[in-house]
């Protein structure tokens, strides 16, 4: 039978092989950015949560401190990848997830509450440390919303790819 | 007639952005727009029990946090009849200089330094300043975890509450602050020596107006429950209204104060000036060094300020630590009455917050916060279209003159959310 593209086996598969082969030889940290009072706009915070009670030295969020942690993980004497999870306008239906390789990272200016994404992913270059975003579209970002199904569906779906992923590079 | 327009200021918390309505030669008007949209915090907490309110306010900010969370326990205990256990005052002094580390770290390395050195981000500082960007790393690090470690999480801890703290920083993390405070302190020292360095254009100069806090003992400090304003005067922070005098303008979602009909400065600028032969250590002797006239003048200063405020917080660090560590865990103490009022001042980072509150029957039936930015908007406008102006007239390219008022704005460490939370909505 015909396999339809973009069916979940698709997409679970295509990111396992996407994050695999940037992920390379090295340890695998993730890093899950966002506001969880802010419905959908958790979705990195809670991708790292759901990792870090398996992965607890590999998998870190804004709780921990963004800039703290990646200052930590460039210093280390190992090769290593920091993936950022975050929300991010994809101009995509919720849920969708996109991969974006440090390359691709924008080079978006620094704001008051937090150092920008593309600083922290060339801090992390310049110490042979490679970085990459792994992006979740939102469909609700109200103060104290609840989370979306397809938003929910995506968590569950990139924590599965994550976890097979760190414990291949971790152990 | 025509415009120039920076369409959103980058390296600010929020969004924003500059108009200069520019006709012939003159310059007509300069604007810092306020596209943020209005966010009704007074509104939404009324009917809240204290405690409840305390867990909203500090959502105005994730980086001022815990000054909006020190800012309503000081006025909500006033309102409650409350008096804060000795303990409890230190370790709130205790976090407020981990939140002074945390946010002028980020602001002087990262989000002002750039413009001084002549590049666009700290990103492309990296090749040549990447030490530095690392000390901003460092510093911030640090500020994050101190302000987890007295108030629970590193943004918006629950810990501190209405009269006390859930539970008080033990003795092992109090010393690894002390000990990592002092390791810190060349960072800091770094961060003023380039500041300093820096040769500051003139165009924004002119004669400025000052307030901040009067911190308790004539010390430094980041509260107080009096007001000084540079031209010599002071005021009990309960006449706050009389100091800020918030109005509306059309082109802004933010307030607008004066004091007197006149714009004023908040910030470390202020706060130095207005208390900076209070300073002690290397923060003392930095500052005598470096001020000078222009820092009455020159809203860049402010950028130096932060630096040198920012070394005081280091060299305090470990004696707030030891403070915190000699008293007893005291109870939280209880209110002892259900109806009153009662204001708080605190120095955020970026100047001087108020929260007033009128309680009636164990709720909240008023509540006012006037932020550090509101208060700041009529002189970043004032002293942007100084810039303008000269910089036009001494033949600038628009790029130029577009930097040069970013630089201005971006001096103040403006916080454009928590300016918008306050503006009331009319249709008529």
């Amino acid at each position: 039978m015909h396999k339809l593209r973009d069916a979940p086996g698709d997409i679970e598969e295509d990111l396992r092989s996407e994050l695999e082969d940037i992920a390379g030889n090295g340890r695998v940290y993730v890093l899950g950015l966002g506001n969880t009072d802010r419905a959908d706009d958790g979705a990195g915070v809670l991708v790292a949560q759901a990792l870090k009670k398996r992965f607890p030295l590999f998998s870190f969020s804004e709780h921990d401190g963004v800039e703290g942690t990646v200052l930590d993980i460039s210093e280390k004497k190992e090769d290593a990848i920091i993936i950022f999870v975050d929300a991010a306008d994809l101009h995509a239906s919720p849920g969708k997830i996109k991969l974006v390789r440090k390359a691709d990272i924008r080079d978006t200016e620094i704001t008051t509450h937090r150092v920008a994404v593309a600083l922290m992913a060339s801090i992390l270059e310049r110490a042979d440390k490679r970085a990459a975003v792994l992006c979740i579209q939102p469909g609700r970002i109200e103060f104290q919303g609840k989370v979306t199904r397809p938003v929910l569906d995506s968590i569950d779906l990139t924590t599965r790819v994550l976890t097979t992923i760190m414990k291949n590079a971790n152990s | 007639m025509r415009e120039l327009n920076v369409e959103a200021l980058a390296r600010v918390e929020g969004d924003g952005g500059i108009t200069v309505t520019i006709d012939g030669k003159n310059v007509k008007s300069v604007t810092l727009d306020i596209h943020e949209g209005p966010r009704l915090i007074e509104q939404l907490v009324k009917g809240m029990t204290p405690a409840d309110d305390l867990n909203v306010v500090p959502r105005i900010c994730a980086i001022c946090t815990l000054s909006h969370k020190y800012c309503a326990i000081r006025g909500l205990e006033k309102a409650l009849g409350i008096k804060p256990p000795e303990k409890a005052q230190v370790t709130r002094e205790l976090m407020m200089l981990g939140e002074n580390v945390e946010s002028n770290s980020l602001h002087t390395f990262l989000l002002a330094l750039p413009d001084f050195l002549g590049y666009p981000s700290a990103i492309a500082m990296l090749n040549d300043y990447g030490d530095d960007v690392k000390r901003a790393l460092r510093l911030k690090k640090f500020g994050n975890h101190v302000m987890a470690v007295t108030s629970g999480r590193i943004v918006h801890g629950e810990n501190p509450v209405i009269g006390g703290f859930g539970k008080y920083p033990s003795r092992k993390a109090l010393e690894e602050i002390k000990l990592k405070a002092h390791e810190l302190v060349p960072d800091a020292v770094r961060a003023v020596e380039l500041f300093a360095s820096i040769d500051y254009p003139t165009y924004p100069e002119a004669d400025m107006r000052f307030m901040s806090v009067n911190a308790p003992k004539n010390q430094f400090g980041f509260a107080g429950e009096s007001i000084i304003i540079s031209n010599g005067k002071e005021a009990d922070v309960e006449d706050y209204k009389k100091l800020t005098n918030e109005r509306v303008v059309s082109h802004s979602f933010a307030k607008r104060s004066l004091y007197q009909d006149k714009p004023f400065t908040v910030g470390a600028n202020a706060r130095l000036i207005n208390m900076g032969k209070r300073l002690d250590g290397q923060a003392a002797d930095l500052l005598k060094e470096h001020y000078n006239e222009r820092w009455l003048k020159n809203p860049l200063m402010n950028n130096l300020a932060q630096a040198i405020e920012m070394l005081w917080s280091l060299e305090h660090l470990p004696d707030a630590a030891d403070k915190v560590m000699s008293l007893d865990d005291p109870p939280i103490e209880k209110p002892t009455r259900e109806n009153g009022s009662g204001t708080g001042a605190v120095e955020a980072p970026r100047g001087t917050l108020y929260h007033h509150y009128e309680i009636k029957n164990g709720l909240i039936d008023a509540a006012d916060i006037i932020t550090p930015t509101a208060q700041n908007l009529d002189d970043i406008e004032r002293h942007m279209k100084l810039t303008a102006e000269r910089m036009l007239a001494d033949g600038k390219k628009d790029d130029e003159v577009r930097l040069g008022l970013e630089m201005v704005a971006r001096a103040y460490d403006p916080c454009i959310s928590c300016a918008t939370h306050l503006v009331t909505l009319k249709r008529i």
